[in-house]
């Protein structure tokens, strides 16, 4: 729970405010309605209260009507004993105050007798008689009214002077022969109605009172206004026909403050009429009482529902409060924590269910991620391995020609992925021919990438037999074919130099042709090619032989140049190609070649994923004069005299060029008895066969190569001869020019080819070798 | 080039071949032609001298030809000699050992030493014979 920010909170005080609300409304409306009913309630009761005093009143006066009517009835003649009649009545009546019999007189001089017998207040009954205290009062207008009154009636309040009171009476006429010959007056005083008033029931604060038909009041709550008139708009509410409530404005009776409700009964057999005024303060104030206990009991209920719903709420939600902290682990990457048990399978439970099951699938994902990323980890440190070893298969990017410079190469291989399938290699097949490839295998990646391995080590294992680029191809082309499920296949191009004299001999297995750059332009080299290798076993490969001059150079690469693509889908091509590498300054090492060839491919395919592996190789031919190329280059025929002919020019040759007796005699030795061989043995006509002979030094070597078309023989696996230690022992001596041979050359190397019998011989001066003794 | 022979004849039973030249493929059969019919002459015994202080070079023609004379020599129980060679020609000989070292000398007294040891022995080995 964190105050108002948890839903718990937040529903309860929403749910509170709500029907605060709504109870507000409600109790408005419930105000409204309440103070109608209780208005109309108040006025059904205010109207029965009036009508009930009324009939209290009605009560008391009928009670002395009847005895003054009784009284009338029975003084029908003069000389009864009225005097007695009345003092009776007046013990039997306490509620009268007095009583008169007054009869109206034949002769006024001398009127009957009046007898008045007057209660007085300590109880004693006084009598008097009215007829002599000269008032003459048949000629009073209460009398004369009350002869009017045959069956009673009430005259209006007079001040009575003797008693010192507001008295009211009640006159009846005495009839006799149908006419009215006296009347009985029944005295009533003020404050005797006033106090029937005060035993009448009333609402607390109500004033209750009584006017008679002039609207003087005859009794009220408040006695000082007893005999006043009311004010007439307090007589014009009274007057108002019907039962309805009338409502007094605030002022217009000062007996009440503020509004008031006035209700009124008439006073039967009276005239006069009851009134009760109710403030409407008074009213209001229960009203308020009440409504204040109804309000008070509904925010009672309110706070007890805003409790439950508090203490539900957070009941039912306090798992998604836990299952908000979990979720709050699994942002941090905790997986391992326990979740509320369900106790429901409601909302709160399949969530809980479903966060389970989520926390177990990304527990599992996790672990199957680390597992695969494990997995490239290992497969990434595998490629990079095989990059490696990719790399170790091709020789060093240069390659200067250390023996007799005469020539250099640069080769760059790009891989488009760790590993790729562009080849190339380079290797001395013997002391004078050099042989070099470039290779393109079809598709990318890792099974190009074994396939180059095995292609580049076959040509590797192949060359030195081959010795020959087309016999190359075709020997790697049958092995390569062997086993190739997959069709994957390779295009080749490969040459052999005669560093000799710069004669390349080419051969393509359906690769780009080279570009063979002379004299600051490029151009293609047209190769007829023949199949790619790997897919026909019966291919066959023809040569072609080009002659580089002095300063040539020859580009071999792959389609991942000509292919490279720009962003809008063009292809670097080999107008692009041959443009870059006539751009100004012309390059002049074979390092400058690939590199600018390799930069302008990079900034034509600038923003574009190399697709394709790029290798570029080129090969510059650096001129050399004839006499540092070789002091001797001599073809002889196979006869005695031309060769110690020609060995007389190697020894004068030798001589000029100031190398030592001991390597001359060497020289000479070695090359007589290899060329007397070859006279000897090489041919079946002695005389038919030729021998090419080419000297020359080098760092104070001397460098020998011989050439014949005689059978083939290797000097290196002659057999060596028997030595006993006197070449008289044995019965034939033979084998002793061979074995002097292996003896003297430094070097020497053999191979055949269908052009015969090819020899390099080097001779290294002893104090190159040997330390002085 | 060429092979020069001078034959020289200090005692009967003695033979100085003086070499001149080259022996090589090229000269081999004119040498063998001149020296061969000499050593026919030759009585049982005989010593053989191979004079080759003037012999430049030596091919493994000339060894097949030093190897005849020296069979020639055995078959008339005599000896073949070599004196003073030169060093290019001496390394041919050491290379393919073609003849024993005890039988090459530098110097004549060296070899005129040799020679009459074996002089001595023989006309012992007559006396005791006696």
């Amino acid at each position: 729970m964190r105050g108002l920010r948890s839903i718990a909170s937040r529903l309860a005080l929403w749910s509170l405010l709500g029907s605060a609300l709504v109870l507000t409304v409600v109790g408005l409306l419930l105000l409204g309605h309440l103070r109608q009913t209780w208005l109309r309630s108040a006025h059904r009761e205010g109207g029965t209260l009036a009508l009930a005093a009324a009939h209290g009143i009605e009560a008391h006066l009928a009670r002395a009507g009847e005895v003054t009517r009784l009284l009338a009835r029975l003084a029908r003649t003069r000389s009864d004993p009225t005097a007695q009649l009345a003092s009776d009545a007046l013990k039997a009546n306490p509620d009268l105050a007095g009583i008169l019999f007054a009869w109206t007189p034949d002769d006024p001089t001398h009127p009957p007798v009046a007898p008045f017998v007057d209660r007085q207040p300590n109880g004693t009954l006084t009598r008097r008689d009215l007829s002599h205290d000269g008032t003459r009062y048949w000629e009073q207008p209460w009398f004369r009214s009350g002869l009017d009154c045959t069956d009673g009636c009430w005259q209006k309040p007079f001040f009575s002077q003797s008693r010192q009171e507001r008295l009211i009476n009640y006159s009846v006429a005495i009839r006799s022969a149908g006419r009215s010959i006296g009347i009985v007056n029944a005295d009533v005083t003020l404050a005797w109605l006033q106090s029937v008033l005060g035993s009448l029931k009333r609402p607390d604060g109500a004033v209750m009172f009584v006017v008679d038909h002039e609207g003087h009041f005859l009794a009220h709550d408040g006695t000082a206004r007893l005999g006043l008139v009311a004010t007439p708009e307090l007589r014009q509410a009274l007057a108002m026909a019907g039962d309805a409530p009338g409502e007094l404005r605030a002022g217009i009776d000062p007996s009440v403050s503020g509004r008031a409700w006035i209700y009124h009964a008439p006073v039967a057999g009276t005239g006069w009429t009851l009134g009760l005024l109710v403030p409407q303060a008074q009213l209001e104030s229960s009203l308020r009482r009440l409504f204040m206990r109804e309000l008070s009991l509904g925010l009672l209920a309110m706070l007890g529902i805003a409790v439950i719903t508090l203490v539900v709420t957070r009941r039912t939600l306090s798992p998604l409060a836990t299952l908000t902290g979990r979720a709050e682990h699994v942002a941090r990457g905790e997986l391992d924590f326990t979740l509320p048990r369900i106790r429901r399978r409601d909302e709160i439970g399949r969530l809980t269910h479903a966060f389970d099951r989520m926390r177990r699938q990304l527990a599992h994902h996790l672990e199957q991620l680390t597992r695969a990323t494990r997995e490239q980890e290992r497969l990434r440190s595998e490629l990079e391995i095989a990059h490696q070893i990719q790399v170790a298969l091709l020789p060093s990017e240069h390659y200067l020609d250390a023996r007799c410079a005469m020539f250099e190469l640069h080769a760059t291989l790009r891989p488009a992925r760790a590993v790729g399938g562009d080849l190339y290699s380079y290797f001395m097949l013997d002391q004078r021919h050099f042989c070099l490839m470039v290779g393109d295998v079809s598709d990318k990646g890792i099974p190009a990438a074994l396939f180059m391995a095995r292609a580049i080590t076959l040509a590797k294992a192949l060359a030195p037999r081959a010795r020959h680029p087309a016999l190359l191809l075709d020997q790697l082309n049958r092995e390569l074919c062997q086993g190739n499920e997959s069709c994957m296949f390779i295009t080749l191009l490969c040459g052999v130099l005669d560093t000799s004299d710069g004669r390349l001999v080419l051969a393509s297995a359906g690769h780009e042709p080279p570009i063979l750059y002379q004299g600051g332009t490029g151009r293609l080299v047209e190769v007829t090619t023949g199949p790619a290798i790997g897919l026909d076993e019966d291919a066959g490969y023809v040569e072609q032989e080009l002659t580089m001059e002095a300063g040539d150079t020859l580009l071999m690469y792959t389609d991942g140049i000509t292919e490279a693509g720009a962003p809008d889908g063009s292809m670097f091509g080999i107008e692009r190609t041959l443009a870059s590498l006539e751009r100004a300054p012309p390059p002049t090492a074979p390092g400058e070649f690939t590199a600018r060839l390799m930069a302008d491919v990079d900034a034509f395919a600038e923003g574009c994923d190399q697709t394709d592996d790029i290798t570029i190789l080129a090969l510059s031919w650096h001129h050399r004069s004839r006499e540092e190329a070789g002091m001797l280059d001599l073809t002889l025929k196979t006869t005695l005299e031309d060769v110690f002919a020609a060995l007389e020019r190697c020894e004068s040759v030798l001589d000029d060029a100031g190398v030592a007796v001991g390597i001359r005699e060497d020289v000479r030795l070695v090359l007589e008895e290899l060329m007397v061989n070859m006279v000897q043995h090489g041919h079946e006509n002695p005389a038919d066969g030729s021998i090419r002979l080419h000297l020359r030094t080098n760092e104070g070597a001397v460098l020998a190569e011989l050439h014949d078309d005689g059978m083939a023989f290797d000097p290196l696996q002659a057999s060596v001869p028997a030595l006993s230690g006197d070449v008289a022992d044995a019965e034939e001596v033979g084998g002793l020019g061979i074995h002097l041979v292996r003896a003297m050359a430094s070097e020497l190397t053999y191979h055949h080819d269908r052009d015969g019998n090819h020899l390099q011989l080097r001779f290294i001066q002893p104090d190159q070798t040997e330390s002085p003794t | 080039m060429t092979i020069e022979l001078r034959t020289e004849r200090p005692s009967p039973d003695r033979l100085v071949l003086h070499l001149h030249g080259r022996l090589d493929a090229n000269t081999y059969l004119e040498f063998d032609g001149a020296a061969l019919p000499l050593l026919t002459e030759l009585p049982h015994g005989a010593t053989v001298v191979l004079d080759m202080a003037g012999l430049e070079y030596i091919s493994s023609a000339g060894l097949r030809s030093v190897a005849r004379i020296r069979k020639a020599t055995r078959t008339l129980g005599g000896h073949t000699l070599l004196l003073d060679p030169q060093p290019q020609v001496r390394k041919v000989f050491d290379i393919v050992k073609a003849v024993p070292v005890s039988e090459v000398f530098t110097g004549t007294s060296e070899l005129d030493a040799y020679l009459d040891r074996i002089q001595k022995k023989i006309i012992d080995e007559a006396d005791g014979g006696k």
